[in-house]
């Protein structure tokens, strides 16, 4: 069977836009509802989110057989793709205005600019947060609906990259709460701390969540149904992805940070290593899901797509037309 | 998508692809179609091809042939071929050291020259006989070859003839006068299809069969691996590679003695058939069992099948030509199972086409006349393998000269050994062959024993190669010449000459770059050599394919390209039944031979005995303990043909390495999985190949197929293995020993060989230098010349044969045959009949035993074809007058005469009066001699066609029919 | 109405790839393109009691395609007579329509120049047809064994129709809900 169209670009894509998404979505609930007033400490971790999505989106159009036109993914109104781009453009520039409001404390040339903008920066901030939410449900979403693949056409999935998504945007921020550009006052500072220690908190409740949801779904496919699904989620759970499965997601990426938060306290490992491995756990759920694009098979056609060459086979590249060699 | 491309044409070619139609319009204008036949195998199929400004843009199959549209993998590809970056486009002339592919391109006409220079040289040096010329498979005359080494005096010709088809003809022509390989299945019930797999090689004819299974007829499939074929098969004879003489043998005891042959047929019409009774007592399905793998009663089924279901035919297949020492043992006893069964000549059984009667063979295009007959006694191999050499050949040709009027060609039907030509090269034995010109071949992949073959290669003096690529052979050339392909030349199909249909196609565009058809490269090559031009009048091929048909004198034909035109095919109207009109056979003694009186006369057994194959169990048991697998090689495979097509790389990326086939009980003993790397070795040497884990064959069987090298790899870069043309080659593993060739047609051996199969191991998975070394023959571990060749004692020692004297003396200018005791006259092979008459065995007509006129049975008397003269039964010349014949000297008139007329004895024919007129009685009319006028014979008035009246001419009267006056 | 459909006959398809190299030397494939792979999982059974039967595949121009509602420039589209096809002057090759293919028979050459792919698929020979709208496709003309039938199924007097109503069909992965336009007549009456 031919598979892995898509290839690593697309899987940190979808991993870098859920992050952001998670980020804007928790720093939109945190100014809003649980810490309001203090936005400029959220002003880092949305620069965080601003990187990812530049960076997914940079990984998106490469990964285009034709990035000089990525454009055209406008044209039509229905696909599902089209909206995961708007949604990513939109959270993108309500991000970017959001920051640029406290640019202007560590370059004054901004200033201007930055007390221009920072009246509505909540507001930002919340249309930034609603899309945010929009695009961790949406790369999930879009995985689902390619009922071509076994494995992804599930609703567990959406589920479990939202899950993800805020779990990863939790350790983000907790990583780059409060810090450059806006200036910190002591309250702020306070504020910062009284959100770390809410995150922690959060980040267990969804740690546990997505362990949930993933065992559950990778096991009830190995268990049961439909054959593909069987077949990919048996490799997961003892082919050849059960060492990054268990070892890598469920043990680095979601165990150990797990008793890193309950355990650690305050300790570098809960507030540093713990939310690292979130992190990489996040992308390695990507990779590993991407991967996993078994399509039923066709009976016959693994074996004729592996005896046909491989695009690096010597007499394919030996002779172009129009070049005589006698 | 045009309206797109316009509208978004500023930023085509910036980001977007092109994204033109890649559709070919075969319908704008200036474009023509034209007539071609495809030339990529032996099928021939049917294409149009479209051609604008003498170039070909477009092919389709023509649905108006027998390929109903269709065009396989090889045809499709025809394009790609023609204007592949690989062709080899221009003359080249090597300039560094053999194989070093350093190359000068010269142009096409000084190429030749210095090579018939040369030629000419050896020949004054060493005779013309240390020239030889190795072929392919040309598709399909090849007549200009012959042409050309008769004249210069050769008699070294040879193709991959024994491995395919021409022993199987030779014997079956020994039993009844000519090979039956044409089918006739639209009547027939039941066809086997033994050692053949049409789904894999001529698709056109799988589709007749799978229409008319589907209509009822009954397909019996004997191969070992559960081919293409077999799988739509309705009873499938999986035996032991190797053993289908075997198989044959006792299917025909079955049918002898379960009395299903014809009697009727075999009453009238077979010699000998108590003899073959006797003969195949032993060979009981029973015997046959354990040596084919099969259940006697598979073969019983079978036999019953056949044999019951007649009409039957039986397509001929390859293999029968590959078991080596097995082969034509094989194809007699299958030649006599269809003779039994009254399946010969009639409609839906085997038809026996025989030559060309109504237009010219390719016998009668080769000039054999011109080569000595102390050149023919030189034919390397004649000497061992004579049913295919001149020996066997010029019996056969002489009786089928003297049964059918016309003969095979020496192409194909009489040639050089070639295995032993390329041990000649190495050996000198029986004599040096200094000059080998390879032509539409590639020896080491195509003939047995490659490595001894390459070897030879190497070392001969001067090599010529006519190919399309650079081929491992080409590669240690002198010459290079470029050839023409399909849609370059015209092609005509006459089965190798054998058949008495034809069929044409068209050449589309003229030879692109400097390359030549190649009918033009021997004429060029003769004519460099001094030949008579003479006998070179046809300066291209559509010239003399018009030669060879115009006989047929068929209306508004005026060229080669007309017949394509109107005509594409012909067919001679009688087509079957043919022995019924013809009075018999077209053996000696006019029966079909059941104990074949041309194979005793060469010293073989008239009646097929069973002999193994090289390698077994039962006879070989100490070769089967090492080698303990059978091994089969030499089976076609789509989408490959021969060694062709590795270049083409659309075709080869469906199918880029090689796969042999190995059943799962196997590859799991021998701890295979599917896609591996494998080492099979026999004997003779060892190749790897890919493991295709499949239980298409039997659990102790690996399929090898043919053909593989790599032309993708730097052919220089390893000389001992130049483009890996050893390393996936099957033919490093096949026999040429002359004891393991079959005694009378030469076959070498590609099938039943044995075998052990092993892993590529980490540190033994590259080919080395120690698996290219070869011996004659020898074995691997023997590297090096260890026996001549001539030193070989012969498989089946010769039977000694005498020859009967006659009883009487031979009159002078008669031969005797003793096989039908009776005389023919030398020249014209007619037959001196008891009653004093010479009989044309053809046309079954009379002639004058002492002036050679024929007998005219309706106007009783002799006719010279030569001056068109006619002569009384007393050979007295007769004598006409206004074209009526005239009786000088009779005392009365032959005939009845009218009362009023007198009869002029002296003159010889009756007059009215003195008028000068002569009287006609079969008209009733005078006739005047010097004008040719009708007279009235009763008052010798003028006959007026004009008016219809009669004139007398003294008064100019007119009289109407009945005599009365009719008025002005 | 036309709505353009294939039968494919396993009972004569003998597996000889000439369908899969006419397609691609007529329509100018890239290598790695295979329009319509023939494919077989080889000889079943025990020998000798085996079987082997060989299914060519294409784009099953479904009724209710996967591929085409996904894509979100519009280049994967559906003509009114049911050909789906790709428009390359619109495709951006994002790959979606090729994840979302259940045959897998889309896909975009990675012999090309990186910049310049589009995903390419069988389009039952639609420029030909434009051409000349009695065409058949290459890879019908080219089959020796007349196993793959295309013509009209709203024509009730087409072959297609015909066979169609007279002879088991059956069709790849219905269960997807796509309302594939290939129909097979297997082998052995019936998937074995």
């Amino acid at each position: 069977m031919k598979h892995h169209y898509w290839e690593p670009p697309i899987a940190l894509y979808l991993f870098l836009g859920g992050l952001a998404g998670g980020i804007l979505f928790l720093a939109a609930i945190f100014n809003s509802f649980v810490v309001p007033g203090y936005a400029e400490v959220f002003a880092l971790p949305v620069l965080v989110s601003l990187a990812c999505v530049a960076v997914g989106c940079v990984f998106l159009v490469i990964d285009l057989g034709q990035p000089g036109v990525f454009w055209r993914v406008w044209t039509t109104s229905k696909s599902i793709i089209k909206w995961g781009a708007t949604f990513l453009v939109i959270a993108a520039v309500f991000a970017l205005l959001f920051f640029l409001a406290f640019i202007g404390d560590a370059w004054p040339v901004f200033a201007g600019m930055s007390d221009f903008l920072k009246p509505a920066a909540d507001f930002f901030l919340i249309v930034a947060g609603f899309f945010g939410l929009c695009i961790m449900m949406y790369t999930g979403i879009m995985l689902s609906t390619l009922k071509a693949h076994a494995f992804w056409a599930t609703p567990a999935l959406p589920v479990l990259f939202t899950i993800s998504a805020i779990s990863t945007g939790c350790a983000a921020i907790v990583l780059s709460i409060g810090g450059w550009p806006a200036v910190i006052s002591l309250e702020s500072l306070v504020v910062s701390e009284i959100v770390l220690e809410i995150l922690h908190v959060v980040d267990i409740v969804l740690v546990v969540a997505e362990l949930i949801v993933l065992l559950t779904m990778v096991l009830s496919f190995a268990g049961a149904g439909n054959v593909t699904a069987k077949a990919a989620a048996r490799r997961w759970v003892r082919g050849s992805y059960a060492g990054l499965f268990w070892v890598g997601m469920v043990g680095l990426g979601l165990v150990v940070p797990l008793v890193m938060y309950i355990g650690g306290g305050h300790s570098a490992a809960a507030t540093l290593v713990a939310p690292i491995l979130v992190l990489c756990g996040g992308c390695l759920l990507r990779f590993m899901v991407v991967n996993t694009d078994d399509r039923a098979e066709i009976p016959g056609e693994n074996r004729y797509y592996n005896r046909v060459a491989k695009n690096d086979a010597e007499f394919i590249t030996k002779w172009t037309y129009g070049d005589n060699q006698f | 998508m045009t309206e797109i491309s316009k509208t978004s044409s500023g930023l085509k070619g910036l980001v977007c692809p092109d994204t033109e139609s890649t559709e070919v319009d075969i319908h704008q204008d200036g474009v023509t179609m034209v007539k071609s036949l495809c030339y990529f195998c032996h099928a021939n199929c049917g294409v149009l091809a479209y051609v604008k400004d003498g170039d070909v843009i477009k092919i389709e199959g023509d649905p108006d042939y027998s390929n109903h549209g269709g065009l396989c993998c090889r045809g499709t590809s025809a394009l790609l071929h023609v204007n592949h970056p690989a062709r080899i486009n221009h003359a080249l002339k090597r300039v560094g050291a053999k194989g070093e592919g350093k190359w000068e391109k010269v142009p096409y006409d000084q190429a030749i020259q210095e090579v018939a220079d040369r030629l000419n040289q050896i020949k004054e040096e060493s005779g013309a006989e240390a020239v030889a010329s190795a072929g392919g498979t040309t598709r399909t005359d090849d007549w200009a070859r012959r042409r050309f080494l008769n004249q210069f005096g050769t008699p070294n010709g040879f193709h991959n003839a024994l491995l395919c088809w021409i022993p199987t003809f030779m014997a079956e022509t020994c039993v009844a006068g000519w090979s039956p390989f044409e089918t006739d299945l639209a009547s027939a019930r039941c066809l086997i299809l033994w050692g053949m797999n049409p789904g894999a090689s001529t698709l056109g004819g799988m589709d007749g069969y799978t229409d008319l299974q589907k209509n009822g007829l009954k397909i019996v499939v004997v191969d070992p691996r559960y081919s293409e074929t077999a799988s739509k098969a309705d009873l499938w004879l999986p035996l032991r590679p190797g053993t289908d003489a075997a198989l044959a043998l006792a299917m025909l005891h079955t049918i002898i003695y379960e009395g299903l042959v014809n009697w009727e047929f075999v009453g009238e019409w077979c010699d000998g058939f108590e003899e073959l009774q006797e003969h195949v007592a032993e060979y009981t399905p029973e015997w046959a069992a354990p040596i084919t793998w099969l259940d006697a009663d598979q073969i019983r089924q079978a036999a019953r099948l056949y044999a019951m279901n007649t009409p039957g035919c039986i397509q001929w297949g390859c293999t029968w030509d590959q078991i080596g020492r097995a082969s034509t043992t094989g194809s007699h006893a299958i030649a006599l199972m269809r003779a039994v069964c009254g399946n010969l000549d009639v409609p839906g059984g085997d038809g026996m086409p025989g030559p060309a009667l109504n237009y010219l063979t390719d016998e009668e295009m080769e000039l054999n006349e011109c080569l000595p007959e102390e050149q023919k006694a030189k034919q390397i191999g004649s000497n061992k393998f004579k049913l295919t050499s001149w020996p066997g050949y010029q019996l056969i040709s002489d009786n089928a000269k003297r049964t059918w009027g016309k003969t095979l060609p020496t192409e194909w039907f009489c040639e050089a050994h070639g295995p032993s030509v390329f041990k000649a090269i190495l050996t000198g034995d029986p004599y040096q062959v200094r000059a080998l010109i390879v032509n539409a071949t590639n020896p080491i992949n195509s003939y047995g024993d490659a490595k001894m073959t390459l070897a030879a290669l190497k070392k001969c003096e001067f090599l010529v190669v006519v190919d399309y690529w650079m081929t491992p052979t080409a590669l240690f050339a002198d010459y290079v010449f470029p050839a023409a392909g399909a849609l370059e030349r015209p092609t005509i199909v006459t089965h190798y000459g054998a058949t008495d249909s034809i069929m044409g196609g068209r050449r589309a565009m003229q030879p692109k770059y400097d390359r030549h058809t190649d009918m033009t490269f021997w004429r060029k090559l003769g004519l460099a050599c001094g030949q008579d031009p003479a006998n070179w009048p046809w300066e291209t091929e559509e010239e003399a394919y018009f030669h060879i048909l115009q006989p047929l004198g068929l209306p508004g034909v005026e060229s080669y390209n007309d017949f394509v035109d109107f005509y594409r095919m012909y067919y001679p109207p009688l087509h079957q039944n043919k022995f019924k009109t013809n009075g018999g056979f077209w053996t000696p003694s006019g029966k079909v031979e059941c104990n074949s009186t041309i194979l005793r006369e060469l010293g073989y057994p008239g009646m097929p005995t069973y002999i193994g194959c090289i390698e077994n169990e039962i006879d070989t048991p100490e070769i089967a303990e090492e080698y303990p697998i059978v091994l089969t090689t030499g089976g076609g495979f789509m989408p490959y043909h021969h060694s062709e097509h590795f270049q083409m790389q659309g075709i080869r990326y469906l199918y880029p390495d090689p796969y042999f086939s190995i059943n799962p009980e196997l590859a799991e003993k021998l701890n295979i999985a599917y896609g591996d790397w494998c080492w099979i070795e026999t004997r003779r040497g060892r190749i790897k190949m890919r493991a295709n884990v499949e239980p298409e064959v039997h659990p102790n069987v690996v399929f090898a197929p043919r053909g593989w090298w790599f032309p993708e790899r730097d052919g220089s870069a390893d000389l001992d293995n130049p483009f890996g043309c050893l390393e996936s080659n099957v033919n490093v593993l096949t026999s040429v020993d002359d004891e393991h060739c079959d005694p009378m047609g030469g076959s070498w051996a590609n099938r039943g060989l044995m075998c052990k199969v092993y892993k590529c191991g980490e540190y033994d998975k590259e080919y080395k230098k120690e698996d290219t070394q070869f011996s004659i023959p020898g074995s691997s571990s023997e590297p090096g010349v260890t026996v001549m060749p001539s030193d070989q004692k012969l498989a089946r020692e010769p039977i000694p044969f005498e020859k009967p004297q006659p009883t009487e003396a031979v009159p002078e200018g008669y031969e005797w045959v003793w096989q039908n005791n009776a005389l023919y006259q030398k020249d014209t092979h007619f037959r001196l009949d008891e009653s004093g008459w010479l009989i044309n065995p053809r046309t079954k007509g009379y002639y004058d035993a002492h002036t050679g006129w024929r007998y005219d049975a309706a106007n009783e008397c002799l006719v010279d074809d030569e001056t068109g003269k006619m002569y009384t039964m007393d050979r007295e010349e007769i004598v006409f007058v206004a074209g009526v014949r005239c009786y000088p000297g009779e005392a009365a008139a032959p005939f009845e005469v009218p009362e009023n007329l007198t009869w002029n004895s002296d003159k010889g024919y009756v007059t009215l009066g003195d008028l000068p007129y002569v009287y006609d009685p079969n008209s009733g009319w005078l006739l005047d001699p010097e004008t040719g006028a009708f007279h009235d014979a009763n008052y010798g008035w003028l006959y007026d066609a004009a008016t219809g009246h009669l004139v007398d001419e003294s008064t100019g009267k007119h009289y109407d029919m009945s005599y009365a006056p009719v008025e002005e | 109405m036309t709505r353009y459909v294939m039968v494919i006959d396993q009972r004569r398809c003998i597996g000889c790839h000439s369908c899969t190299v006419a397609c691609r030397t007529w329509n100018k494939l890239p290598l790695d393109i295979v329009y319509n792979p023939v494919v077989t999982e080889g000889a079943q059974g025990t020998w000798p009691n085996v079987h082997k039967s060989w299914q060519p595949l294409l784009c099953m121009h479904c009724e209710n395609p996967e591929c085409v509602p996904c894509c979100p420039s519009g280049a994967s589209q559906q003509d009114e007579d049911g050909t789906v096809w790709v428009d390359p002057q619109k495709c951006l090759s994002c790959k979606v329509c090729v994840n979302a293919c259940p045959y897998g028979m889309r896909d975009a050459s990675h012999l090309e120049d990186r910049m310049h792919r589009f995903v390419r698929k069988c389009t039952f020979c639609r420029d030909k047809r434009q051409l000349d709208p009695s065409a058949q496709p290459y890879c019908v003309l080219t089959c020796h064994q007349k196993a793959r039938i295309f013509g009209d199924l709203d024509d009730p007097d087409s072959e297609v129709s015909k066979l169609i109503g007279s002879v088991k069909t059956e069709r790849l992965f219905e269960e997807f809900g796509t309302d594939p336009q290939i129909y097979y007549i297997p082998e052995l009456g019936g998937k074995a």
